[in-house]
């Protein structure tokens, strides 16, 4: 190592960015030469006085920032898009509710399942679906209020029609709506109905992409089990044996990650040969994986494919 | 002291995920317990990188709006830390990009009411005793403010999360959407000046 190699390391040497080989051969540069030693005291001193200029905020800034932010998280709370907000956004039909209300038009009231219920109506369906007709309002919320000349005011309802459906699993207008129940965010138990139902179709494309979705991403432990009973079926399938490989290694449930090493393990037993992605994926589990039984099936796993438990 | 540390974030974190996830789903008591977790340090990045306390105010108001409203689209594919630094240092850049366009703003504004003193809200590091010592980090602070507005905005951003918030180069090429090694490059480039600019008084 040179002196200019030297003095370029010291930064990382002063943040700890350096090897353990790296920073050895530059303690060895820094013991032979005097000049670099110097400058390395040098940018030492630097760094102490650049730590001097760092800025704290005052507690009062802190508190009217944090003032600030609540008061604007109330205002944009109303306003959030919700998740049905979203599906409806899908659909083309928009209802226009109250004439009467003239200006505020485009913020009329919207239904969410009523929407639905509007758009997979019996007669767009072509049969085998049966859907009631609307229902009076469940719920209404005040969207917003306004003045509309002396003495009026104009106020947009949100109002939540409910209406029962019914039809086969198979039909593609119950699939759609089963599709976007397994993405609702705010009710993990029409999730687990849903993909429940779902996983008995994984032969669609787009159902099997739920599951996989599902499996990799949902919050719940439940929805992911059912997702996964879904995908057995598809173990051998490439962008499953992917997910699952995904979902072995970075899920947080133990249970989870047990059905995942059970269907890998069983799946790779019936094809009966040795894979080296595998292999690898099994030896990065034990580095990592706690549960003791996962580490038993997957020692086991990898002493059958005549691996080492370890990668070095 | 740095083991302190160290536990106390291992126990933030198991509490973290939950309340992420309370939070997607609209728990809106959740999502002001994680702000609480991350907001002390989100203004505390945003005034050193800006160096202007308004200005940080409304990265700190945009960033956590953004935070409430793309929470949904957040799929623990990295941590939430290094998510919301993310958002945090794309405004702050966004903001610098746009200073280097227009002139760098004074530390002192003329009001209605007099004159204002824009760094009042900020507590600086003070030097204790000796007033010669005084004047002289006075000076070299002055300097130092001088140096990081000459940066550009990467590098600047580079050495702030670098310096003052510790991050390993690696998190912080993750938190700028690059390489580690291209943030190691913007490292050097920073330090590099600093030494030419600040070298005489050390």
């Amino acid at each position: 190592m040179n002196c200019e190699e030297a003095r370029k390391s010291f930064p990382l040497l002063l943040y700890g960015e350096l090897s353990f080989d790296e920073e050895e051969r530059l303690e060895a540069h820094i013991d032979e030469c005097a000049a670099c030693r110097e400058a390395l005291a040098r940018d030492k001193a630097l760094w102490r006085e650049l730590d001097s200029a760092e800025l704290h905020p005052t507690q009062d800034l802190l508190e009217d920032a944090r003032a600030e932010l609540k008061s604007r998280l109330a205002a944009a709370r109303p306003m959030r898009e919700s998740f049905w907000d979203k599906i409806r956004d899908g659909f083309s039909i928009h209802f226009h509710f109250a004439p009467g209300l003239g200006q505020v038009a485009g913020a009329a009231v919207m239904l969410a399942l009523g929407f639905f219920a509007a758009r997979v109506t019996p007669g767009s369906l072509g049969g085998a679906f049966h859907a009631a007709g609307l229902a009076e309002p469940v719920t209404s919320r005040v969207r917003y209020i306004e003045p509309d000349g002396p003495g009026k005011v104009q106020i947009v309802l949100d109002e939540t029609r409910q209406q029962v459906l019914s039809g086969s699993v198979e039909d593609p207008s119950i699939q759609r709506l089963l599709l976007a129940a397994a993405k609702d965010p705010s009710d993990a138990g029409v999730r687990v109905e849903s993909v429940d139902l779902l996983k008995n179709e994984p032969q669609s494309a787009e159902v099997r992409q739920a599951l996989l979705y599902a499996l990799q991403h949902d919050p719940n432990a439940g929805v992911r089990l059912k997702a996964l009973d879904g995908l057995k079926a598809f173990a051998e399938d490439p962008e499953t044996r992917r997910t699952l490989t995904h979902v072995l290694l970075n899920d947080d449930n133990p249970g989870v990650r047990t059905q995942v090493i059970d269907l890998l393990i069983q799946q790779h037993d019936s094809l009966r040969q040795r894979n080296d992605a595998m292999v690898s994926v099994l030896q990065e589990l034990m580095e990592k994986e706690s549960n003791n039984y996962i580490r038993m099936r997957c020692q086991k796993a990898l002493t059958e494919m005549n691996a080492s438990v370890e990668s070095y | 002291m740095v083991l302190q540390v160290t536990v106390a974030h291992a126990a933030v974190r198991m509490d973290e995920s939950e309340l992420i996830r309370a939070a997607q789903q609209g728990d809106e008591r959740a999502f002001e317990q994680l702000v609480r977790l991350y907001d002390q340090n989100v203004l505390r990045l945003a005034l050193n990188l800006l160096r202007a306390p308004e200005d940080a105010n409304d990265v700190f108001q945009e960033a956590f709006l953004r935070v409430h409203k793309n929470l949904h689209t957040f799929r623990f594919d990295c941590s939430f830390h290094t998510w919301l630094y993310r958002i945090v240092t794309n405004l702050c850049l966004d903001l610098l990009r746009k200073r280097k366009v227009r002139r760098e703003e004074a530390a002192v504004v003329e009001t209605g009411e007099g004159t204002l003193d824009r760094m009042d809200s900020v507590e600086e590091t003070r030097a204790h005793g000796d007033p010669q010592r005084q004047l002289m980090s006075r000076q070299l602070k002055d300097r130092i403010q001088a140096v990081l507005a000459d940066l550009t905005p990467r590098e600047r951003t580079v050495f702030e999360l670098r310096h003052f918030q510790g991050l390993r180069l690696r998190t912080i090429g993750e938190v700028m959407g690059t390489s580690e090694e291209a943030a190691k490059n913007c490292l050097f480039r920073a330090t590099q000046k600093m030494r030419t600019a600040l070298g005489d008084f050390v």
